[in-house]
């Protein structure tokens, strides 16, 4: 009797710790990746969709087990849009083994571009900046380059414009983020395009436009293009609709046709400038919800799994912020076929893989998603739309920015 | 004084000079010595990661700053808003000698220590230079001229092509005894750095203030024109109050670029000078040990308050940005606090319980 009562205690053991390893095997990988980015501060408003869409994505892949039993594991952190705090979280993320990280602003991966490079981590910011690409073999733009846009709406503006070559006048963010096209704009004027640049204003903290929008009238403005932020161009919005300089249909002689870039425009354009928004001319690569597509339904269908709001649902910063995570998956997707091991290696050689036949086609963008050794900017297709009747519509279909080849 | 070099539960003098010793005690200078001696083993001890040194070492770095800020605003008694801009001197000196010789130049790389001192010397320049209203400026029109150059140097980075408007300049990697400093060692390494330099420097503003002219700095706070009966030049006082000011700041500038790797504006702006006044606040002003509490206490509740205003972000609605507010609401607050409850700061707290060992186990 009493040896059948030691035997027991082995086998039970035994069985305890074949049931452990057995759990452990069907668990699966975790993969690790990291963002840091402005949930509070300076550009949160755009910053706080952008996390919910990267955290709800990734949910979604675990929850759905679309990695079969391995599971992304993603931190996101508050950075205050401090490069300072997006460095400390950097080496924390770092610590804690991860492999490929989602930056956000312009300032923050410019800044730790050095370091992105002594790690060999792939990095998807929100931002996107040109000079990101600068010196930079890690960074992969989700989608055009704000250079691209906004050359992209010069472009708009040259070959639909009606009559003399079409003067054209910069609204920009008193940053990188805002200045990089400037120069990239007038390099693409020289090159051939038919606009005329009069004037580059950047905008401080102003409350009130009207002395601004009187000297671009007064100089013959026809156009401007915003390259900032939403509420600054809000209110030149509402101050030329007070002014009755706002065009109401595309160029229309004698007024003022009012343009911009990625996040310049939005539902929070529309709900900061109210009805001074109408007619406003926007370019971006994502589609929206307010259309109906594969992806919007996608989108708001993922939002309400997860009991996000209808601000957060239908935001174009959820949008990217869904985008950029269905990159990440896919890549981890496709490096685990090959049976590769998912690390920092091979996710950046899977990354540079992605074009021609493997370019990768999110249901979130309106083109593929297409990096080389030498591009990487992913969606190079743009979208214009239009606010009509208070939400976004599409104007013609989507374009490619042709003078960024020639510049 | 005491016989008993040991314990002294008094302050009995029987000299000048008795008075003027850096350590009252044998007791005091063992305490300390065996502070430092802990300072220097930890990180050789225990487990560090590089976010925790870079925590630190930020630390520290704030504590240089905030030595040159209370020599200014705690001795002297000149407000000065513009302390941030006087490290962003010393941080783009570095930055400008990267910026015409390249990053990875030799004098940035391998004499970096030469590099240092020069970065603080600027600042001791520019702290002169923005001292010199204090020939007929007092109290707060003097720290509305600080004020102003706090403007005026964001506003010279931000539009300057050569200072990268303001966006990262980089800084390349430093070389030491064994070679390049690499990666893995770099955040270690400056620990060290930064902390001898802190070391040397809270001793040089100790001795300081043993000199005549520590003594000046305080009594041109106190009464300038009683100084000024006395001997004393009040302006000139001011004048070399601001220049050791942005001596201090330079030097934790020309640190930052080197820990960082990069200079960016954004590390030198109006709210980092408010943050080291507040530094200084809850420290202790014109006290030395209030120098490296507040810095230690203002970098630790930003970090609390930084992760309650994450969870706050995740559960309030983002249209309120509640969570965006905590951060400054905080501040302010401990800010309030401090200057009702405790106006003499940390250090007031220390010395407390400096007194209570000291009288131990007399309660008077």
């Amino acid at each position: 009797m009493r040896n059948h009562k030691m035997m027991f205690v082995p086998i039970l053991m035994s069985f305890i710790a074949v049931l452990f390893f057995a759990a452990n095997l069907q668990a699966g990988e975790v993969y690790k990746l990291a963002l840091s980015l402005a949930i509070t501060g300076p550009t949160s408003d755009a910053g706080n969709p952008y996390a919910k869409g990267v955290e709800d994505y990734f949910r979604f892949v675990n929850d759905t087990k679309m990695l079969g039993d391995d599971r992304i594991e993603c931190t996101i952190r508050d950075d205050q849009y401090k490069t300072d705090v997006t460095k400390r979280n950097f080496e924390d993320f770092l610590d804690q083994g991860i492999v490929l990280y989602l930056n956000y602003s312009t300032g923050s991966t410019m800044g730790l571009k050095r370091d992105f490079e002594e790690e060999k981590i792939a990095v998807i910011p929100a931002s996107f900046h040109a000079g990101n690409l600068v010196d930079s073999n890690y960074i992969f733009l989700p989608i055009a380059s704000y250079s691209e846009q906004t050359i992209g709406l010069a472009e708009y503006v040259a070959n639909n414009h009606k009559g003399d070559k079409p003067k054209v006048a910069l609204f920009v963010h008193p940053s990188a983020f805002g200045r990089g096209p400037v120069e990239d704009v007038e390099k693409a004027a020289k090159a051939g395009l038919n606009i005329e640049v009069v004037e580059v204003v950047e905008h401080g903290q102003d409350l009130d436009n009207t002395a601004m929008l009187k000297r671009l009238k007064s100089k013959g403005v026809q156009y401007v293009i915003s390259q900032t932020v939403q509420s600054p161009v809000a209110t030149m919005l509402k101050d030329a609709a007070r002014l009755g300089y706002t065009a109401k249909t595309f160029g229309e002689a004698g007024k003022i046709t009012f343009m911009g870039a990625h996040y310049t425009g939005g539902n929070d354009l529309i709900a900061l400038a109210g009805a001074a928004a109408e007619n406003f001319f926007w370019t971006t690569s994502y589609k929206l919800t307010s259309e109906k597509s594969a992806g919007a339904d996608a989108q708001l269908a993922l939002a309400a799994r997860y009991g996000r709001d209808e601000k957060a649902a239908n935001s174009h910063n959820y949008t990217n912020g869904i985008m950029v995570a269905q990159v990440a998956t896919e890549v981890i997707k496709r490096v685990k076929k090959q049976g590769l091991k998912v690390n920092r290696k091979t996710l950046y050689d899977e990354l540079n893989q992605m074009n021609g036949a493997k370019a990768f086609q999110p249901d979130t963008t309106v083109g593929p998603v297409t990096y080389s050794k030498t591009d990487h900017a992913g969606v190079d297709t743009l979208q214009l739309y239009r606010v009509d009747g208070g939400v976004f519509r599409s104007v013609g279909t989507p374009f490619l920015c042709e003078y960024i080849k020639k510049i | 004084m005491s016989a008993n070099r040991w314990l002294a539960t008094g302050n009995y003098f029987t000299t000048y000079k008795e008075e003027q010793r850096i350590f009252l005690t044998h007791t005091d200078r063992l305490i300390f010595s065996f502070f430092l001696v802990c300072v220097f083993v930890w990180p050789l001890v225990f487990e560090t990661n590089n976010k925790s040194m870079l925590v630190v070492d930020n630390i520290l770095i704030a504590m240089i700053a905030v030595l040159g800020l209370n020599l200014v605003t705690g001795f002297a008694g000149l407000i000065s808003i513009g302390h941030a801009a006087f490290v962003g001197v010393g941080a783009y000196t570095v930055a400008s000698v990267s910026r015409v010789m390249g990053d990875d130049y030799i004098l940035l790389t391998h004499a970096w220590p030469a590099m240092i001192l020069a970065s603080g010397l600027v600042g001791a320049v520019f702290g002169a230079m923005v001292g010199l209203p204090a020939f007929r400026l007092k109290h707060l029109y003097l720290a509305i001229a600080t004020l102003s150059f706090q403007m005026i140097f964001q506003w010279t980075i931000n539009f300057m092509e050569f200072f990268n408007q303001g966006q990262t300049i980089f800084v390349g990697r430093i070389f030491w005894l064994n070679g390049e400093v690499g990666r893995n060692e770099h955040y270690i390494f400056w620990y060290y750095v930064i902390l001898i330099i802190l070391v040397l420097l809270g001793f040089m503003v100790r001795n300081l203030l043993r000199t005549r002219f520590g003594r000046c700095l305080i009594a041109v706070r106190d009464n300038d024109r009683a100084a000024d009966a006395m001997g004393m030049h009040p302006g000139l006082t001011k004048v070399y109050a601001f220049g050791l000011a942005g001596f201090f700041a330079g030097i934790a500038g020309a640190l930052h670029a080197y820990l960082y790797r990069g200079v960016g504006i954004e590390s030198f702006t109006l709210h980092e000078s408010i943050t080291y006044l507040a530094m200084a606040i809850v420290g202790g002003l014109g006290t030395l040990n209030g120098s490296f509490w507040g810095p230690a206490a203002i970098k630790m509740l930003e970090l609390q308050v930084e992760k309650i205003a994450e969870h706050a972000g995740d559960m309030m609605p983002a249209s309120m940005n509640l969570a965006t507010a905590l951060r400054p609401l905080t501040f302010g607050l401990v800010i309030v606090l401090f200057l009702m409850f405790e106006p003499r700061g940390i250090a007031n707290w220390w010395r407390i319980i400096r007194s209570y060992f000291k009288l131990w186990p007399f309660r008077y």
